[in-house]
């Protein structure tokens, strides 16, 4: 065991935390709607000037909120592996990005902190590797609370057994990637007119030559792109974490307390215990 | 080649978001064609590191506009005015015109931010951030995360050269796909187990308590830049709210 040197951890009240928390959580949602129900028409003529204004706001704000309301949640073994699934998302992501693959590959540090920390971990991650490549690829900035969600269910999903089977994992990997691409696609639609990567590109010229219009062609790409992307991350990180040593993986609180992962039932080993 | 950098990393940070939100509230390619030339280009040449940042922002988005030009610009069926047409592509003058809006957009945010950040020095941002009293955590998961990008770049170059000296061959379809795990699995062991080292080490040296930090570099950043970045962003915010409510937008 570590025994910190230092003052025990103040506990404080977690009061105003869920607030921020709920308050990003409304904040997204509203920009979301606002983007679907009333973004066509604005978008015909040319790129609504305000709905990109809202739209990077809405997002980029809601996951600030989101992530001021988690992070002092969070205990240190859960922010030390954050900044590893963050680089990890970047830079995986980025490659995957020039070698113009169809599919992102830009969430597997997020799913992996999910199922090894737990939902809130994982989302503060997607918020905030997406903020943090936005500064070298500002392509991702906007879509920091898309990333977030993303986190959030891979968490919820693992918390709820999905990662206790491998043949699980992509399943739910298949429906998070469903709901991740509902989301994303308004923002890509409205803030680079559904640019991606040169392989998502060619997804939505194959719409839009079918006469479908930005934002529906955008969906069906990212319908089509995400579902596929998150059911080879998620396999990905099942496969993953059952090749990581027991040490290494039972050194989180959240994969003991919920069994997230399948095997004997872990018990703490001194020296190993997160805390 | 010394860097050139006048400002405070934030300071330069924020100058960089505002112009882009200035893009996206006046939405006009004109104007981000003349941000582009008159601000952006001058600031890249003058960043001491003008080969570095063109080689990136290429890499970064020269595709990117390609691509988005070879979509708007063929397939656009709210166009009406056709200049030219190939069995499903037409090429129409709306098209290209959105083209031209989205592209010049996408330079303008991967510019200014780029310049911004590769023109940045980290260590100095974290302290500034330390010094302005942020939230401890945000700002070790921030710098922690930066620091580790070109460390775990180069780990898994090393673990890919290990793995294809044991016979690893890089091919297309599944093979691809099992070489993605063969790289990935040692890559995320190594930096687990770091991790799970690094969070003794950090218990042990006070990171959970809640008193002020201290940082050991000095603050550089200075009264009047603080009270600039607050009327920086003052400005551009009530700029904005003129502009969008007046209508000028359309």
């Amino acid at each position: 065991m570590s025994s910190p040197l230092t003052l025990p951890l103040q506990r404080e009240t977690s009061r105003p935390r869920r607030a921020l928390i709920l308050a990003g959580g409304a904040l997204i949602a509203a920009t979301y709607f606002y983007l679907v129900l009333a973004q066509p028409a604005d978008l015909a003529g040319g790129g609504g000037s305000a709905a990109s204004l809202i739209c990077l706001f809405g997002f980029l704000g809601g996951g600030a909120l989101l992530v001021g309301g988690i992070l002092p949640t969070l205990t240190t073994s859960s922010l030390v592996v954050m900044p590893l699934g963050i680089a990890l998302n970047i830079a995986i992501g980025q490659t995957a990005g020039s070698l113009g693959l169809q599919i992102y590959l830009d969430a597997i540090g997020t799913v992996l902190v999910a199922v090894l920390a737990g939902p809130a971990a994982g989302a503060a991650t997607g918020a905030l590797s997406n903020a943090i490549w936005g500064l070298f690829n500002p392509l991702a900035l906007p879509f920091a609370a898309g990333a977030a969600l993303i986190g959030l269910l891979a968490g919820t999903a693992a918390k709820y057994g999905a990662f206790r089977r491998i043949y699980l994992a992509p399943f739910a990997g298949l429906a998070v990637g469903a709901v991740g691409g509902l989301v994303a696609a308004p923002i890509a639609a409205t803030m680079f007119g559904a640019a991606g990567t040169v392989g998502t590109n060619a997804i939505v010229a194959a719409f839009r030559a079918m006469g479908d219009s930005l934002l529906v062609a955008a969906t069906k790409q990212g319908l089509t792109s995400d579902t596929l992307d998150k059911l080879v991350v998620f396999t990905l990180v099942a496969l993953l974490v059952y090749a990581l040593p027991g040490r290494a993986r039972n050194q989180f609180p959240f994969v003991r307390r919920y069994r997230v992962l399948a095997g004997r039932a872990p018990t703490p080993v001194p020296g190993t215990s997160g805390e | 080649m010394p860097r050139r950098r006048i400002f405070n990393p934030l300071t330069e940070l924020l100058a960089a978001a505002l112009l882009v939100v200035l893009v996206l509230v006046i939405n006009r390619w004109q104007f981000s064609l003349a941000v582009l030339v008159a601000v952006i280009l001058p600031a890249v040449l003058l960043s001491g590191r003008p080969r570095r940042i063109g080689l990136t922002l290429t890499v970064v988005a020269a595709p990117l506009l390609l691509s988005s030009l070879v979509l708007h610009g063929l397939f656009f069926p709210e166009g009406t005015t056709v200049l030219a047409q190939w069995g499903f592509a037409r090429m129409t003058v709306e098209g290209l015109e959105f083209a031209a809006l989205m592209g010049l957009r996408m330079a303008v945010f991967a510019g200014a931010l780029l310049t911004a950040t590769m023109t940045a020095s980290i260590p100095e941002l974290v302290s500034t951030m330390t010094h302005r009293g942020w939230n401890r955590k945000l700002v070790f998961v921030i710098g922690s995360a930066v620091g580790l990008l070109p460390h775990v770049a180069a780990r898994a170059h090393h673990i890919l050269r290990a793995q294809q000296a044991r016979g690893l061959v890089v091919g297309g379809g599944l093979r691809r796909f099992k070489a993605l795990l063969m790289v990935s699995t040692p890559l995320v062991t190594g930096l687990l187990v770091d991790a799970s080292e690094r969070t003794h080490m950090l218990e042990a040296r006070g990171f959970s308590s809640t008193v002020r930090r201290t940082s050991y570099l000095p603050d550089t950043d200075s009264a009047a830049q603080r009270a600039a970045r607050w009327a920086m962003t003052g400005v551009v915010v009530v700029f904005s709210f003129l502009w969008l409510a007046t209508g000028a937008a359309k």
